[in-house]
């Protein structure tokens, strides 16, 4: 696989779940920021576990995906049922914190940072395949659990719940275990994509968890359409794609271009580029499709 | 029938041939992976100048190896999923390149660049990040402890009152361990380390930090922290009836124009060490010093602005001594010949000062402290 290709699409599929990790408590309009900061404690618990006491890389993930949810369930538990305002402030510092700690452990390397994560099966080409297999197994797993939970009872209940929680709990929604539930699941996916993002450089740094990729992530989601993760695989690429092959005069503008697509979605377009009702026209077009492809056949027959 | 055959045989012999033989390009790009937007874009834009600078002087002088060079900019905006792709897209067919800058997008992309067997300088980081990428990389500056204990002991023995100094330390990469260096020199000099005070890299707000240095009555001050937020402790030290300027010496990452711009004229008096040494007189020193100053309003080259600059003389000499061609059919083996000419380079001669390589380490280069007034740096010792 040539090199670019691999960053481009493994940074991209990074990108994704991160977002579609932010994605899936805003369903109860949780803005959960505390999923950066689980990227990088699993990623550096992996680092270390495989580092210093020689784990295999595949208990590593698994640690780093249980420690991930293990953090956001305990959270959930004091703001599971927060207003979106109190989420935001503790996501934000949650990033603080752990920043510090990482900062003041020597045995992850302070702020030198975790160099020479070993390859994933013994070699670069095969360190390369395993990553993308893994990150494509999960893009699919989550994509699909995303897309049952959209449809399911769960699902109409995060949507009364993001339009107004009283009405949702007058129809009996239980918002707190609602809230702990998608903040669970959400910091259990940040927390294996930590890992993976990660072993994808082959090093760990501080500032590979800043604010900025918070911003991204939201610029994903809002820009994408907050409202179906469909928004998120769409805009995940280009966000990230498109600035890469503009000329360099224009690339150093790709900030400015971020913010102004941000605020003219917002202004124009406050659902995003994929709304519920475009996916939906989408399904029932399939559906009508497929049934009426489906009746001519057993016509022919 | 068997003509054809004939005539398709030579064909694919040429074709083959000629494949094989691609021809080596009429230009050296040399693609420079830098900061040049984000949190510090204007550091960015300088080392970037000073890479400029050297091609254009090397152009005039007729070139590299008869060819003209050129510098080409790849900005990663300091964001480490940007360098490592840009890195990814570079390895593929570029000789030898520039950067990354700064440590966060060295840890991404360097790795890369490693795999690919392709020698990247990164010339403005500490030893102990680029040590991890040799023999790909060099360092430009020798280990931190072995460079910067001399420099502080000699810093501290001016002062015979000097009896505690405390730090003010901003946790970011290399600077911390920068810090214990310090500590270690001022530990030689027979002056006692007070407990460091940690400047948080998104201060608003310095008193707080003055009043707690300042708790534990400290005769001397170090400043390891962002340029703008060493100018800022400055200003409230001073407002807070601070004297002994002399007594304050600011570390060489805060050597940057908007320590200036912030702390103005109450930095006067307080010292600064770095690796440059304006009053050297050297003609392509004065040059430079003189097309900086022109180009930035007056404004000396500040600390870190030469690195990229010497780094590009160091590639001509390298292509140039070692008969690289720039042929991408030998690509590889031409870059390793340049990796490892890089690592044992030896008199090479600098804009100020010559000086070797020893397995990817400088050997006997200097600092200076300085002492600042009105803006300007006026030369106190040279620590070698």
């Amino acid at each position: 696989m040539p090199l670019e290709l691999y960053y481009f699409l493994s940074i991209t599929a990074v990108n994704i779940l991160l977002s579609w990790a932010m994605y899936l408590p805003y369903r109860v309009a949780h803005l959960h920021f505390i999923t950066v900061a689980n990227m990088a404690i699993s990623g550096y618990s992996a680092g270390w576990l495989v580092m210093t006491l020689h784990v295999p890389f595949g208990w590593a993930l698994l640690v780093g995906f249980a420690l991930g949810g293990g953090i956001g369930y305990l959270v959930s538990l004091f703001i599971g049922d927060a207003p979106t305002f109190a989420v935001v402030i503790v996501g934000f510092t949650f990033i603080f914190i752990t920043r510090t700690v990482i900062e003041n452990l020597n045995a992850v390397g302070g702020t030198m940072g975790m160099f020479g994560l070993p390859d994933i099966g013994g070699n670069p080409d095969a360190h390369r395949w395993i990553i993308m297999a893994i990150l494509a197994g999960l893009l699919l797993l989550v994509g699909f659990l995303l897309h049952r939970f959209d449809h399911s009872r769960l699902g109409r209940a995060a949507s009364a719940v993001f339009v107004d929680k009283d009405l949702a709990a007058s129809l009996g929604v239980d918002i707190r275990r609602l809230g702990m539930l998608l903040q669970t699941v959400s910091c259990t996916i940040a927390g294996g994509t930590g890992v993976l993002y990660g072993f994808i450089y082959r090093s760990l740094h501080v500032d590979f968890f800043t604010f900025e990729l918070v911003g991204i992530a939201m610029t994903i989601v809002f820009v994408g359409g907050y409202a179906t993760p469909w928004g998120t695989v769409v805009l995940a690429p280009i966000l990230y794609g498109v600035p890469l092959l503009l000329p360099p005069a224009v690339q150093e503008w790709r900030i400015v271009l971020y913010g102004a697509a941000l605020v003219l979605v917002l202004v124009l377009k406050p659902e995003g580029f994929i709304t519920r009702r475009f996916v939906v026209s989408l399904e029932s077009f399939l559906s009508v499709s497929r049934k009426k492809r489906n009746s001519f056949t057993r016509e022919e027959t | 029938m068997k003509k054809l055959l004939g005539l398709l045989v030579v064909l694919a012999v040429a074709l083959a041939v000629m494949g094989c033989s691609q021809p080596a390009p009429k230009e050296w790009d040399i693609p420079f992976l830098n900061s040049l937007t984000g949190p510090i874009a204007s550091i960015g834009a300088y080392l970037e100048w000073g890479a400029d600078q050297a091609a254009t002087e090397i152009n005039a002088a007729g070139g590299i190896s008869g060819k003209p060079v050129k510098i080409i900019p790849v900005d990663t905006g300091m964001d480490p999923q940007k360098g490592s792709t840009e890195m990814a897209r570079l390895v593929k067919n570029t000789l030898v390149a520039l950067g990354p800058v700064p440590e966060p997008v060295i840890m991404a992309a360097m790795p890369i660049a490693v795999e690919a067997g392709m020698p990247s300088i990164t010339a403005t980081t500490s030893l102990e990040y680029a040590q991890k990428f040799f023999p790909w990389t060099i360092s430009w500056f020798p280990s931190t402890k072995d460079r910067l204990a001399p420099l502080v002991a000699a810093w501290a023995k001016q002062f015979p009152d000097m009896k505690k100094v405390v730090q003010f330390v901003e946790n970011y990469g290399p600077w911390p361990g920068m810090a214990d260096a310090h500590s270690a020199g001022l530990t030689d000099a027979g002056v006692q380390v007070l407990a460091p005070v940690e400047v948080p890299s998104n201060a608003v707000t310095f008193a707080p930090l003055v009043v707690k240095a300042l708790s534990e009555k400290p005769d001397g001050i170090i400043f390891v922290c962002k340029p703008g937020s060493a100018a800022k402790l400055v200003k409230e030290l001073k407002s807070r009836g601070w004297k002994k300027m002399d007594h304050l010496l600011l570390f060489s990452s805060a050597d940057a124009p908007d320590l200036y711009t912030t702390g103005g004229n109450d930095l006067n008096g307080a010292e600064i060490y770095n690796y440059i040494n304006p009053d050297i007189n050297t003609p392509r020193w004065d040059t430079f010093k003189k097309a900086y100053m022109d180009s930035h309003n007056g404004e000396q080259p500040p600390s870190l602005s030469t690195n990229y600059y010497d780094a590009v003389y160091m590639i001509k000499d390298a292509i140039e001594k070692t008969g690289v061609t720039g042929s991408p059919s030998k690509l590889k083996a031409e870059r390793k010949l340049i990796a490892d000419y890089l690592q044992n380079v030896k008199g090479f001669h600098g804009i100020m000062f010559d000086w070797d390589m020893k397995d990817g380490i400088p050997t006997n280069k200097p600092a200076y402290i300085f002492k600042i007034e009105n803006g300007q740096k006026v030369l106190v010792q040279e620590v070698r």
